[in-house]
């Protein structure tokens, strides 16, 4: 493990290295023909593009990513991104385990800032940082805020396999099948304890215990089809008194918990009932929950739209069935598509594109119905994602957690022992939120939220303003300053064994002899070509200001990264 | 104490309550100025949402016999020993006698002195509605019963015909008595950030943090001051940027809005009085004592009415409810406690009215480990205007068969979150004139013209 991230560092010093030949952007103020050094014709536009499509598939990308893209074609480079295997967290869950049963860290073994607390944060950030496969970690965290499982509850913090093997299965199926997914998710152990269908037990009327509701009301409502009867478009059906059309009744949830009844933790030596306080165990949170028979409510089960489970079919059949009723039911393309354009391009898609892309996801463009790639493609590739800021509330509010990691890789953040551990507490404390860290499975903010004024009355939304509120939004601004001017603050340990990572602007005070050029530049990586000529104004009087050139660097990146033209992509 | 009888008569069981009800004020000869809203003196009301749903059929218990032994029958393995309750004295006007939860004897001498009271069974209606005319589909039910994410919506908009609210009532009511604070500052203050409670159309809820005085504003770098530039100019000018995107625009406002408020706010806290009362370290209390401290500083701040949003979470008890309600309960109980005594050291104990909303309570029957998702629950008031030591509202019989049992042991409410709500509204100084425009389906409820209290509940 650490081997291979030496390694990794070292190819991204060798990029750095590279990145500041190419520095020499011309002298008009969008910029010459930065590739003509390399001989490779590239042009600012082509970096513009290139640069919107990593904001929206990946964390966010180093300038010599950005023009790797644009020579590429972002075509090529996303077929190629699709290619890589997944780099999964639970490894790193493994080796910090390991190590410390070898001794190291004994310290953190029982005190309050206990390592296994925080591993899976560490993992989280350690392979969101350096993994290759750069789409698959972006996707699978835009999964995580569907399929929303938390640390906030203690048995899914304490146990490092828990989230690291939660995640590991939207990474693994980020670029295979939704059905896939949902299968997955549902057998997933630490959502088996997340919405406790995990040791479900089938009804026992005379005592008055009937199955769980939790999970079969949940899957329903937000993991797959949502409220209302949906058109292809997303908008709601209506019924003949006008009103929208609901999916389901609490008769339709009582019958699906029927179907997620006799389930329970894997792994050697299982059996009825095991609880989760076998933390040690690595088995019991990696492996899908198996089905206890005796303990699965037998007989006929009603499903949705007509559907039924004949009696007499084992439990995992049942769990089969309810599957694919979810799965074939109509509103899963427009309600998990419209989500994921929301996470990923913008608050607003029109109809017309989350009809686009619930045809890829149905299977209408020559892929399998719920093929993950399609879907990603349709979104990617839209006109609408690639003419932004045609309509004034399109785009999205860049949520805190993103902007973090975003800057920390555009800006290089690297560590010479490979190291990118990080508690997130320093960002949780300032802005509210740290992946896998809901406070519940409602996400940190709900697709339909709309802050009072001109976005609601104009009948629009902006999820992620739901966590921006006055602390939050000072939060996030001075995360961003401790990351840009202190150099390493992007990323906290209270481990003394742990390196941090530190901001390497090398290439960026290069430019910054001519602050135009450096404000170009950002204008490239952080805006995309779309900086206001009035934020420029105000960023290069700054810059003339101050002669020392990281002083420069540092300030001009800071005010570009918390105007809103970059707090906003559109 | 509102009679099932008088509650069917105040229901008008039609369309969109909120169509309806400006025209039933005029057929009741409603005049807005003769009952004006007031803002004199200084109130506030303190709104606890424990989030998830907390089984409140064990925080409030049936103590007589038989009624224990039928609690017991649907609980099963959920069950609380009688021996461990803690026995309520100066019972219902029912005759019927009622028990706490045992780790809650704090709320229990609260209770007991008189300055907390129960508010039994309530939850979101359209009409009075029993378990036959839901199962024959005649009646009329809120959207989304049972939901979560609808249920804590309704409560906090107090609209329970849809499920799209964007405005809560505790923000209608900042729209009407204080839309526009001469120092900007939101009379809705809240420890948990963006909630729908605290929402109007014009006013937004200002969040502030439970830790240190809690508020924060943009730090001015090194590199900043050591080259002669003042940070916050810059930050000012460039959030006074014009921007096509409405996205953007309502950032700058944030982020500027939250700078402007930062200077007024913390100059204010800073000089709120000291108090003696030791808060609890724990998120809960922390949340309260910064109330407290705000409250404290009431004259400098300058809103003479205020609303407190404070959410506690971790309440969905599908599993485990028996053993997670006992290390929570207690946290309530000695949190409101601390609550009560900090107000009583700055003598406002008698302007603070507390109140706790929850999504639903639960199913009473089990499903083997916890409970999962019911409709009314019981709740709590306190403060000095409280008149406390009773159960107001129907607490249920207890009956396998009950008519209000919909299934599985949930109750519809006898009382509608409206009636709660509109006591609390009242006594905050909405007047009973504009009491449909801070719950617009009262009128299905409670006529305000009668000049008869909603509940009763508050002085």
């Amino acid at each position: 493990m650490r081997v291979l991230h030496l390694v990794r560092h070292l190819c991204v010093s060798a990029a750095l290295f590279t990145g500041v030949a190419v520095n020499g952007i011309g002298d008009d103020d969008i910029g010459g023909d930065p590739g003509s050094d390399f001989g490779v014709t590239v042009t600012v536009n082509e970096l513009n593009e290139a640069s919107r499509f990593a904001s929206q598939s990946t964390f966010g990308l180093p300038y010599e990513d950005i023009e790797e893209i644009a020579k590429t074609g972002r075509d090529r480079w996303l077929d190629q991104q699709f290619d890589i295997p997944p780099t999964f967290h639970k490894p790193i869950a493994e080796d910090l385990i390991t190590r410390q049963d070898e001794g190291e860290w004994q310290e953190f073994v029982d005190n309050p800032f206990k390592l296994r607390n925080v591993i899976h944060r560490f993992a989280w950030w350690q392979q969101t940082m350096t993994a290759e496969d750069v789409v698959r970690q972006r996707v699978a965290y835009a999964l995580s805020q569907f399929f929303v499982v938390s640390d906030r509850v203690e048995v899914l913090r304490i146990n490092p396999y828990s989230l690291t093997s939660f995640y590991d299965v939207l990474l693994e199926h980020a670029f295979g099948n939704f059905r896939d997914l949902l299968k997955d998710v549902a057998l997933s152990p630490a959502m088996g304890l997340y919405l406790s269908h995990a040791n479900n037990s089938k009804a026992n009327p005379e005592r008055n215990i009937f199955p769980d509701e939790n999970f079969a009301r949940e899957v329903m409502q937000l993991f797959s089809i949502g409220l209302y009867e949906l058109n292809i478009d997303g908008s709601f059906k209506i019924g003949p008194e006008g009103n929208p059309i609901p999916t389901y009744d609490n008769d339709d949830i009582r019958e699906m918990a029927k179907v997620f009844t006799g389930l329970t933790y894997a792994g050697e030596g299982h059996y009825w009932g095991r609880n989760w306080f076998w933390h040690d165990d690595t088995e019991v949170f990696s492996l899908p929950m198996i089905m206890y028979e005796n303990y699965h409510e037998q007989g006929e089960k009603k499903l949705l739209n007509g559907w039924v489970v004949p009696a007499g079919q084992t439990g995992m059949q049942d769990v089969e069935l309810a599957i694919d009723n979810l799965f074939y039911h109509p509103n899963v393309g427009p309600f998990f598509c419209k989500q994921l354009i929301q996470r990923l391009v913008t608050s607003n898609p029109s109809p017309a594109y989350v009809e686009r892309v619930a045809r890829a996801f149905n299977g209408e463009t020559g892929s399998p119905r719920g093929d993950m790639k399609a879907v990603l493609k349709a979104i990617l590739f839209d006109t609408e994602a690639e003419l932004l800021g045609n309509t004034s509330s399109f785009g999205r509010l860049k949520e805190p957690a993103v902007r973090i990691v975003s800057l920390s890789r555009i800006f290089n953040y690297t560590s010479d022992s490979g190291e990118y551990y990080n508690t997130g507490y320093r960002l949780e404390y300032l802005t509210g939120q740290h992946p896998l860290s809901s406070p519940s499975v409602f996400n940190f903010y709900q697709p339909n939220y709309s802050p009072v004024g001109e976005i609601a009355e104009g009948g629009m939304v902006a999820p992620e303003f739901q966590i921006t509120t006055a602390t939050t939004v000072i939060g996030v601004t001075n995360q961003i300053g401790l990351a840009i001017f202190y150099e390493n603050q992007a990323f906290h340990t209270w481990h003394p064994h742990f390196e941090t990572p530190r901001i390497d602007l090398t290439d960026y005070e290069e430019l910054a002899a001519n602050p135009g050029d450096l404000v170009d530049r950002l204008n490239i990586v952080l805006t995309q070509g779309k900086l206001g000529r009035a934020t420029r104004d105000i960023v290069m009087d700054v810059l003339d200001k101050v002669e020392d050139h990281k002083d420069r660097t540092m300030l001009a990146i800071y005010l570009v990264l918390i105007s809103s033209d970059y707090s906003v992509e559109d | 104490m509102i009679s099932r009888r008088r509650f069917m008569t105040h229901s008008c069981g039609l369309g969109v309550a909120a169509a309806t009800a400006s025209t039933t004020a005029l057929t009741l000869g409603l005049t807005r100025s003769v009952s004006a809203s007031t803002t004199d003196g200084y109130k506030a009301l303190v709104c606890i949402l424990l989030a998830g749903g907390n089984d409140s059929y064990n925080m409030l218990l049936p103590h007589d016999q038989d009624q224990y032994d039928e609690y017991t029958k649907i609980r099963s393995d959920l069950a609380l020993d009688y021996d461990s309750l803690l026995p309520l004295s100066n019972q219902s006007e029912s005759g019927r006698s009622y028990a706490l939860h045992p780790g809650i004897d704090e709320i229990r001498q609260i209770y007991e002195s008189g300055n907390l009271a129960f508010v039994a069974n309530v939850g979101t209606l359209l009409e009075p509605v029993d378990a036959v005319g839901i199962q024959e589909g005649k009646a009329r039910v809120p959207l989304g019963l049972f939901s979560h994410s609808d249920q804590i919506a309704q409560w906090q908009s107090a609209v329970s015909y849809n499920r799209t609210s964007t405005y809560g009532w505790g923000g209608r009511m900042a729209d009407l008595l204080d839309p526009d604070p001469a120092n900007g500052l939101s009379m809705n203050i809240s420890l948990s950030g963006t909630n729908l409670f605290q929402t109007g159309y014009r006013v937004s809820p200002y969040t502030i943090y439970y830790q240190g005085d809690g508020a924060n504003t943009v730090w001015s770098f090194p590199q900043f001051w050591s080259n002669g530039i003042n940070a916050h100019t810059v930050i000012r000018d460039l959030l006074g940027v014009d921007h096509d995107n409405m996205l953007r625009r309502e950032y700058s406002s944030r982020l500027k809005g939250a700078m402007d408020n930062y200077d007024t706010f913390v100059d204010a806290i800073r000089s709120a009085p000291e108090f003696e009362t030791e808060f609890s370290e724990n998120y809960f209390s922390g949340m309260l004592k910064q109330i407290a401290r705000v409250i404290g500083a009431r004259n400098t701040v300058g809103q003479s009415r205020q609303t407190f949003f404070v959410q506690y979470g971790g309440w969905d008890h599908h599993d485990g409810v028996v053993n997670y309600q006992a290390a929570m309960l207690p946290i309530v109980s000695k949190g409101l406690d601390e609550f009560r005594s900090a107000m009583e050291e700055l003598g406002e104990f008698g302007n603070v009215t507390t109140f706790t909303i929850s999504d639903f309570a639960r199913t009473l029957t089990s499903n083997g480990k916890g409970s999962d998702h019911g409709w009314g629950g019981h709740h709590m008031v306190m403060g000095g205007a409280v008149k406390g030591g009773e159960i107001y509202g129907t607490y249920p019989e207890l009956s396998e068969d009950s008519p209000l049992d919909v299934g599985r042991g949930v109750y519809i409410p006898t009382t509608a979150v409206e009636q709660y709500f509109a006591e609390l509204a009242l006594w905050f100084g909405v007047g009973r004139g504009n009491l449909d425009e801070v719950l617009p389906a009262i009128y299905n409820f409670y006529s305000p013209s009668g000049g008869e209290a909603p509940m009763g509940f508050l002085v």
